[in-house]
């Protein structure tokens, strides 16, 4: 087994998007999922499940599995024609494993409950607002990303924490850039991409720029999300349902 | 028909010399009095990497310019050190082809496959970082742990010896050592349960001269450092190059971590010599001397850095010292004579341990569970190779700032093969599920910012364990340094740039992007003259000379 040895073929393998089956993962088997994955596949997998070329455990890329079942008869049969071997394991360390993936490895562990999507499409454009900032493709103002596939790049706990503790779960290369150049201009927006002589962002119209350190005079990152928190403005239900409907936006 | 042979004559004497490469082993004692070419991994047997050449200098060096590239078809980190012998470079390709090509032009003159079992196993890439040369012959590990020998002219196998048992996961993934008549390997696996070991074999037929337990047995010295059978799957890999010194015929190695990786509770004892340097008899692989920079690893310090060599005045005397980068954090100097401890300080911040006792052994302070350990699990420096320049008398190496790890404790139960590490720790992250710089980039986009570990180039001096200066980077390094007598320092990183600094100041005097990772240091050669700088970024191999 040569991890990464096989990428060149596997990245021509097809890829299927997993549907979220309609289960509440536990936070036991979160948390031993987290373990046996931490032991027997991270080396070859990844802290983040995505070291083997066109699969992504956290996000649910997988190339043939799309129900729980199919993750486990991979998990038990191996590929062998990726170099993944067959491992043996007891069904409660299977379903352990699914969850882990389906919580799109969250090791806290948190137990998430998904509401109905229906629902939660009504609180998106209703009670919640979130069609102010949040268009339907694209970003909208104060650089709100789109939501069209934030359900295959945020684990469900994590849209969770956004809704509640948006500054709190914000990642660091999602921070407000705030850059005053040596020639007067002021950029503001969302930084993309940096390295130690150039940084790049989107600014709050929506155009690119990549700024040579240099020109800069000043380049201040911010810790407060543009977005509001929703803690306590949403019952259980309505954040249940929220969330279900979020995760359910997978892009086309 | 007179104008025809003259010609034809003319020809002849214009064709290049034939390049059948002889390499004596007394050249490679003196390599450093032809720096023209790079006849072992570390320049010479000090692994100081400075080269004598200096037509490219401080004043010059912003015209350097591209002469000629060579693309690597394979996917994954190219972490390869090239050779230049006498005009032609010999460089491996993942998982373990050899390529012989023109230095001067990087026209390619044959290439060598080995396929490597399907049973390997590797933790970390199918790496394989370089060849060795002894005579006409090219000497290669490969990750199924065997020891190939080539005709350095035509690339034929001369022969192929099985260093271990693939099976079981061991593998090979340095460049081999090339001592006398004898070619130096060691093993990799130590994510799953090896015992380690550096073996020797006969330069010209692949015989095992000697074999030296990482891990002692019962009986051998250091073996009462491991309880009951626990030696059994110690570890103590040692995948990467080690060093030799003629005048006291010691080979140096630097050893890996003892198994299992994060559970120290389970193998309790120092766990010789996991986490050492070892001096070796290089005729017998008698141990001579050691010693460990972490005893009871739990944070999967390997110490399998480049041990660098030098002759200073040390305290006023002159002393055979050896320079040591350490992944656990500190700067060690060390008599290469005795192993006596010299000096220990920490380049990075250190919580692991809070000082040195007064024999050199580190008082030990483990965090709380859900603490973070500084630094993180690749250290604060890691396999990829330091310099020392002897004119400014400073110590280059590649660090990683403001990175640390959340440790687990977990049993690992052991099966043939299988990881025999315990629980993966995690990167500390400011915020939940943020990326992770990782082992090699692998995103075009620098998600995990400075805020998860930032890369340095620092400059150390040995006399106090300070540093001089720091040339810092955003994206982690992981490229190894080059330093030369006129004065430069030649490094990269992740982000893909290359740079030539000051090697007084650590300015930086010229740089340029190539676009991809460089995770090997970069070498120069000389050719007609002319020298070379050759650096591999990404998957090409690109070299630099004086632009017209």
């Amino acid at each position: 087994m040569l991890c990464g040895a096989f990428a060149a073929l596997a990245a021509l393998a097809g890829r299927a998007t997993a549907q979220v089956d309609d289960h509440q993962y536990t936070s036991t088997d979160i948390q031993a999922g987290f373990r046996i994955y931490a032991a027997q596949c991270q080396l070859c997998h990844g802290a983040n499940g995505d070291q083997v070329a066109g699969v992504n455990l956290s996000r649910q890329k997988f190339k043939r599995a799309v129900s729980d079942d199919d993750i486990k008869a991979t998990v038990t049969k191996g590929v062998q024609s990726a170099g993944m071997p067959s491992f043996q394991f007891q069904p409660a360390q299977l379903s352990a494993i699914v969850s882990f993936i389906r919580s799109g490895f969250d090791q806290s562990g948190t137990p998430f409950k998904l509401g109905d999507a229906a629902s939660g499409k009504r609180v998106f454009e209703g009670k919640g607002g979130c069609t102010a900032c949040h268009r339907p493709v694209g970003e909208g103002p104060l650089n709100a990303p789109s939501l069209a596939a934030v359900g295959l790049s945020r684990q469900p706990v994590e849209i969770q924490r956004y809704i509640v503790e948006p500054s709190k779960a914000m990642l660091p290369i999602n921070r407000p850039a705030t850059i005053v150049l040596k020639d007067g201009r002021t950029l503001k927006g969302r930084r993309l991409n940096e390295d130690t002589f150039t940084v790049q962002l989107r600014d709050e119209a929506q155009r690119l720029h990549s700024v040579a350190k240099a020109d800069i005079k000043s380049y201040a990152l911010g810790k407060t999300s543009n977005m509001p928190s929703y803690a306590g403005k949403l019952s259980e239900t309505e954040l249940a349902d929220l969330t279900a409907y979020l995760v359910s936006l997978k892009g086309s | 028909m007179r104008a025809l042979l003259a010609f034809l004559a003319a020809l002849v004497l214009a064709a290049p010399a034939a390049f059948a490469a002889e390499v004596a082993s007394t050249r490679i004692l003196a390599a450093a009095a032809e720096p023209q070419n790079w006849l072992t991994y570390g320049g010479n047997y000090t692994s100081q990497r400075y080269s004598g050449l200096s037509q490219i200098t401080p004043a010059n060096v912003k015209s350097l310019k591209s002469q000629w590239v060579l693309q690597d078809n394979v996917i994954g980190v190219w972490q390869s050190n090239p050779l230049v012998v006498d005009g032609v470079m010999y460089v491996t390709q993942r998982p373990n082809d050899v390529v012989a090509l023109d230095a001067k032009t990087g026209k390619v003159f044959w290439v060598y496959h080995y396929t490597p079992s399907p049973d390997a196993k590797v933790c970390c890439g199918s790496n394989n970082r370089g060849v060795a040369i002894l005579g006409n012959t090219l000497y290669m590990g490969t990750l199924d742990a065997h020891l190939v020998a080539l005709n350095a002219s035509t690339g034929q196998l001369l022969w192929n010896t099985k260093v271990a048992d693939e099976k079981l996961a061991y593998s090979i993934t340095m460049a081999p050592l090339v001592v006398k008549d004898k070619v130096v390997i060691g093993v990799g696996g130590g994510e799953f349960g090896i015992r380690g070991f550096i073996s020797a074999y006969d330069a010209k037929t692949g015989a095992e001269a000697w074999k030296f337990y990482t891990i002692p047995g019962p009986g051998e010295a250091g073996n009462e450092s491991w309880r009951g059978t626990d030696w059994e799957h110690g570890g103590g890999s040692a995948w990467v190059t080690g060093s030799y010194d003629p005048s006291l015929n010691l080979v140096y190695w630097g050893i890996g971590n003892p198994g299992p990786d994060w559970n120290p509770a389970q193998r309790p004892g120092d766990n010789l010599y996991s986490d050492s340097v070892i001096a070796l008899d290089a005729d017998s692989g008698k141990l001579k001397w050691h010693y460990q920079f972490t005893p009871n690893d739990g944070y999967d310090y390997d110490s399998v850095q480049v041990p660098v060599l030098a002759d200073i005045a040390w305290k006023g005397r002159p002393t055979k010292v050896m320079m040591w980068a350490n992944r656990n954090g500190n700067f060690y100097m060390l008599d290469r004579a005795t192993g006596k401890f010299l000096l220990g300080a920490p380049f990075v911040k250190v919580n692991w341990m809070s000082g040195f006792d007064a024999n050199g052994r580190p008082i030990q302070t483990p965090q709380p569970l859900g603490q973070p350990t500084y630094p993180g699990n690749q250290g604060g420096t890691n396999w990829f190779p330091p310099a020392f320049n002897p004119k400014t008398g400073l110590f280059y190496f590649s660090a990683w700032e403001n990175y640390a790890s959340i440790y687990k404790r977990e049993a690992a139960t052991y099966e043939p093969g299988k990881t025999f590490a315990g629980a993966f720790p995690s990167v500390l992250v400011p915020a939940p599920g943020a990326a992770v710089p990782g082992i090699g980039r692998s995103s075009l986009i620098n998600t995990w910012t400075s805020e998860t570990g930032s890369g340095a180039t620092i400059a150390m001096d040995p006399q106090t364990g300070k540093r001089v200066w720091t040339f810092p980077q955003f994206d982690v390094t992981e490229a190894g340094l080059l330093t030369t007598a006129s004065g430069l320092v030649f490094t990269g990183g992740r982000e893909g740039y290359v740079y030539a600094l000051d090697a007084k100041t650590g300015k930086e005097l010229w740089k340029t992007h190539l676009g991809g990772q460089i995770n090997m240091a970069p070498i120069t050669y000389a050719i007609d003259g002319r020298q070379y700088v050759s650096v591999i970024a990404g998957r090409t191999l690109v070299t630099f000379a004086l632009g017209n």
